[in-house]
């Protein structure tokens, strides 16, 4: 312990060395730190809002009216407060006093009974308890008032019903960014939806029960939803959501993307490793003769090893807690972000992610050391003899130690993937898509190092020959520093190429015949006058299908109830369970295709087609008879075929299709799609919001403009995130290039005694710096071009021209920038007086 | 039985590759040490006495022949079994003293008592410097030292784990005359407490007086040996 601090004190000297090590990693770490502290903060944010957003401790939820044994359950639990809301899309419209209506607009209703909210504040314009107001009329939301006109004093129309419109919601606190998306609030008391024409059967309707429980009770919460979950009838169908565990698909999404942008935020950490590499073998070089006496004097190989690599340590600790501190900090300097996803009201957790960091610096730490390995088997090449005489020849590592260095290498980068993304499969694909890149680039840099070599130089000017020939020189250190800053240009052009092709592709990715509108709950007597409606304004091509709402009652005669818990939670419950939305399919549609059995096989038996993947997470195969239950009756289907679908095609496709003649008689809704002129579809919105107010318009070009935004905003935090990885690929340019300042500097001494001035040093190697820059620059937006396009032609199947103007651009910033670093890193090698670094 | 003597060296040659031809370093070297022995090795720079003295030490391979210490063979030794004999038997004076620049004069000498995992190593390094003249300037840096302090600072730190072998290359190469015949009593003093077998590398008739054997060596074979 006490020599290993006494060698500590290698930072005489390489304090350059040192910062580059430590900033090597601290970016990386930073990256990684600050991914899991962003997820972690919105998911501590979550828990601490439960109630609020949850607006009740315990919230019962199902798509079909709730049992009547539900709410003496809860009450016996020892709820103190029930209230009931039902949410549903519709159209609304604002009504003025003259009788004149504007424009249609899809709203959220929530028709309530009882207290809402009992938790958070719902802030009214003019103020008010919200119960109160309701009696009165509807209150909607603010976007409503900009959107539709819509004013307070005035009228809304509801389904057929005109009711007054008596407050705006100013704030409410279970709205998160992304609710909105479905259409702004409109708050109305149940008893008002009588005569209104919306309760009609099938509509989608969410019906849920909110239950305020004594406080300091929280095991009664877990205990009811548990009971919840097993007792009622029909117990599979319901949703039971408690403020603890609150938001459960929220934080579903964070923990996906937390594990896709931890595996980007890794890049930068495995780039760091790079640099921490290369810094270590310079270092390891600069010690040769200490090695040696140390060698000398009875130190083994490994012990030297130990020494070396617990200094590795020190600095790794140091450096990574660093970034960890920069990392728990960044969520808060782009508080921006989880706002922007999760609305204003949305607050992050604690400044401090303990947790988060903690992994950050085991990360930094692990990757510090294992980069360090490989180099570190240098001091088995150190002969002792140098003591004696400085040209004894290296000796030769033992291949068990090389080859060990290389294996954990790989094992512990497949293993810090792992960590990130909890996936075996993205684990495998990052670690050998990091080498694959890594060799291609060192490959590509060598050759182009290669080819420099060849130049005829003699007519050059003697900066540029110069700058080339460094370029060329073998050991330069420089591939590393390539490859770094080559790989870190690839992500980030490869992040701004593919987001760009999408944002802009997005609406060619549709066909040009898909439908431009959705037209949903069409009651069979209504398809008449809407289509009607629809020709009239131009709408071609019209597809229509019949559905029928259902659900799975049992599988081969095995009840679902059974079914989902043997299945466990997750997709498979979610597809036995969700509401089935089952059609008449008389021929098989262009954009589907039977992958297994046929269609409508067999005579006298009631047959039914599944889309694959469907078919896979509900756990049938062909054979399997299907029990559905139709507003209670059952109706037994063999599956008979399997389905591929082009859903790409944007048409109507259903998951489930039955042969013709069974659903005849069956109580059915339309639903329609039509391609229109955009300028077409307000005027149809308005006309079927009067005519037939039950009918939901959904259009898609709006929505498409949403996710593109949606795209934009999620890029953005990606492309951040690349943003380390260059900083990171400079560093370790930066680090490269100090690493041999004791040789820089005596190459500048030797130029300056030859004559070149301080300034023609520098140009000199500027020229370097730049060259290097350029040909990361180009290979790395070359190989951006490669996977750009493996991901939009391959992967999404789209078209793809791909931007070779990036190739220059790429080359041409990062040269300058490297240029720029390069100039700062050898700072001292340029203002060393010759005399000094010649002695 | 007669105890194997110290150093035996049967027929040493070490040939190097230079340049596309082999250069012959020692060619056929036969010698036996005995036990508190002080041997001086002489010859003109190239003859081999610094390659033969890295030999002796396990630093470097023969190409052929045989080098025993204690009547253990070197031959069949991996580097580790090797380090562990230099940390336990074999001390060095260097030349250019070889301290670890980033250390300072009491870590540098208890560095090998740390390996030796010798008890109180910072006492026995203190004593050591006191020994040698430079009991005040243990937290100097070698930088901070003039080089006759530092071959002091070496000397103490060869002597540390009380080695059976003390192997020295041209101590006073790098000092003046009078401090390097300072060193060089320094040395022999030590040596006679300790009871130290030393084997010292020099081209200087006038040092190798104090030795009690004179080996003299020229293109890689003794040639001539006086006592």
């Amino acid at each position: 312990m006490k020599f290993f601090l006494a060698m500590l004190r290698e930072s005489r000297g390489s304090r350059g060395r040192l910062f580059f090590f430590m900033a090597c990693l601290a970016i990386g770490v930073a990256a990684v730190v600050g991914v899991a502290a962003l997820g972690a903060g919105i998911k501590e944010g979550l828990r601490s809002k439960g109630r609020e957003m949850l607006a009740a401790d315990l919230v019962v939820e199902s798509r079909r009216p709730l049992g009547d044994d539900i709410a003496p359950l809860v009450r016996e639990a020892g709820a103190t407060e029930l209230s009931t809301v039902r949410e549903f899309a519709t159209m609304v419209a604002a009504v003025d006093e003259a009788g004149s209506v504007g424009k249609s607009h899809r709203a959220m209703v929530k028709a309530i009974t009882g207290r809402f909210p009992y938790y958070g504040d719902l802030v009214l314009d003019p103020p008010g308890p919200l119960a109160e107001a309701l009696q009165r009329g509807v209150v909607v939301a603010p976007e409503l008032v900009a959107a539709a006109q819509v004013r307070v004093g005035g009228q809304l129309r509801v389904g057929g019903k005109l009711l007054p419109v008596v407050a705006v919601v100013t704030r409410e606190p279970q709205s998160l960014g992304f609710a909105s998306m479905l259409g702004p609030r409109v708050f109305i008391a149940e008893s008002q939806l009588e005569g209104t024409r919306l309760l009609g059967f099938g509509s989608r309707v969410k019906y849920k029960l909110l239950a305020r429980m004594p406080q300091s009770d929280a095991d009664s919460v877990r205990t009811l939803a548990k009971r919840l979950k097993r007792e009622p009838k029909g117990a599979e169908y319901l949703t039971v959501e408690t403020w603890r565990a609150g938001q459960p698909r929220i934080r579903t999404a964070v923990r996906r993307v937390e594990r896709f942008m931890g595996l980007v935020a890794l890049l930068s950490l495995v780039l760091g490793g790079i640099g921490v590499a290369q810094i270590v073998g310079a270092w390891i070089e600069s010690r040769t003769q200490a090695i040696a006496i140390l060698r000398c004097i009875g130190m083994r190989p490994r012990e030297i090893l130990t020494l070396f690599l617990g200094q590795v340590g020190v600095l790794a600790i140091l450096g990574s807690a660093a970034g960890a501190l920069i990392g728990t900090l960044l969520p808060f300097a782009l508080s921006g972000v989880a706002t922007e996803f999760l609305g204003p009201e949305f607050t992050l957790g604690s400044v401090f992610q303990w947790a988060a960091m903690g992994r950050g610096v085991m990360l930094g730490l692990g990757i510090a050391l294992l980069f360090s390995l490989p180099p570190l088997t240098a001091v088995w090449r150190v002969s002792p003899a140098k003591v004696l005489h400085a040209e004894a020849e290296p000796l030769p590592a033992p291949a068990l130690m090389r080859w060990g260095a290389r294996l954990a290498l790989v094992g512990g980068m497949f293993a810090a993937a792992w960590t990130q993304s909890r996936s075996l499969l993205l684990a495998t694909v990052f670690t050998s898509g990091f080498l694959a890149l890594t060799a291609l680039l060192a490959a590509s840099a060598w050759l182009v190092m290669r080819l420099t070599a060849r130049l005829p130089r003699e007519r050059m000017h003697p900066y540029l020959a110069q700058g080339l020939s460094a370029l060329a020189r073998p050991g330069a250190g420089t591939t590393g520093g390539i490859v770094a800053l080559g790989l870190g240009v690839m992500v980030v052009a490869t992040m701004l190429i593919v987001e760009s092709e999408l944002s802009s592709g997005i609406r060619t990715l549709i066909p040009k015949d898909a439908p431009t509108l959705f037209l949903v709950d069409v009651q069979p007597d209504q398809w008449e006058g809407v289509r009607e409606e629809l020709i009239t304004r131009g709408a071609d091509p019209i597809q229509s299908a019949a559905l029928v709402m259902s659900r799975i009652r049992a599988i081969n005669g095995v009840d679902v109830a059974e079914l989902a818990k043997r299945r466990g939670g997750g997709r498979a419950r979610w597809s036995l369970t969700r509401e089935q939305r089952i059609s008449t399919m008389e021929t098989l549609p262009a954009s589907n295709r039977i992958i297994a059995g046929s269609l409508w096989s067999e005579a006298n038996i009631p047959e039914v087609s599944i889309e694959d993947r469907f078919a896979r997470s509900l756990g049938v195969k062909l054979g399997d008879w299907i029990t559905f239950d139709v507003l209670g009756l059952p109706l037994k289907l063999k599956l008979t075929s399997l389905r591929k679908v082009e859903w790409r095609s944007f048409g109507i496709n259903f998951f489930v299709g039955v042969e013709p003649g069974v659903l005849d008689r069956m109580p059915s809704l339309r639903l329609a799609a039509a391609k229109m002129d955009e300028s077409q579809e307000q005027p149809l919105q308005d006309r079927l919001a009067s005519r037939f107010p039950n009918v939901t318009v959904i259009r898609i070009r709006p929505i498409l403009d949403q996710v593109v935004v949606l795209l934009e905003k999620l890029a953005w935090g990606v492309r951040g995130l690349g943003a380390f990885t260059v900083i990171a690929g400079l560093a370790i340019l930066a680090g490269a290039i100090s690493a041999t300042t004791l040789r820089r500097r005596r190459e500048a001494a030797l130029l300056k005694t030859l004559g070149a001035t301080r300034k023609g040093v520098a140009a000199l190697f500027v020229t370097e710096y730049g060259l290097l820059g350029a040909v990361a620059g180009a290979l790395g937006a070359a190989g951006a071009l490669v996977l750009s396009w493996a991901f939009l032609v391959q992967l999404a199947e789209l078209e793809f021209a791909p931007p070779l103007w990036v190739i220059p651009v790429a080359a041409l910033l990062s040269s300058v920038l490297a240029a720029g670093c390069g100039i700062l890193a050898s700072w001292k090698a340029l203002t060393a007086k010759p005399l000094e670094s010649l002695r | 039985m007669d105890a194997p003597p110290r150093v035996e060296c049967e027929n040493l040659v070490k040939r190097l590759p230079s340049g596309g031809r082999e250069l012959t370093i020692l060619a056929g070297v036969n010698l036996s040490i005995a036990a508190a022995e002080f041997v001086a090795v002489l010859g003109p720079s190239g003859s081999g006495k610094s390659t033969l003295l890295g030999l002796m030490a396990g630093l470097d391979r023969q190409t052929e022949g045989t080098i025993r210490i204690d009547g253990e063979s070197l031959d069949d030794k991996n580097e580790d079994e090797l380090a562990l004999l230099r940390r336990h038997k074999i001390g060095f004076v260097f030349q250019s003293f070889q301290l670890l620049a980033n250390l300072t004069a009491r870590e540098n000498v208890m560095l090998p008592l740390d390996l030796a995992r010798i008890p109180d190593s910072r006492a026995r390094a203190d004593e050591l410097l006191e020994r040698v003249g430079l009991g005040e300037r243990g937290h100097h840096y070698p930088s901070q030292l003039s080089g006759g302090e530092c071959q002091r600072v070496a000397i103490a730190r060869a002597f540390g784990p009380r080695p059976k072998l003390l192997l020295a290359d041209e101590p006073t190469g790098n000092l003046d005359r009078d401090t390097g015949l300072e060193a060089l009593d320094l040395l022999a003093s030590v040596r006679e407490e300790q009871g130290t077998t030393l084997v010292l590398v020099t081209h200087d008739h006038e040092i190798a007086k104090l030795a009690g054997r004179r080996v003299h060596m020229d293109r890689g074979r003794i040639v001539r040996e006086e006592s």
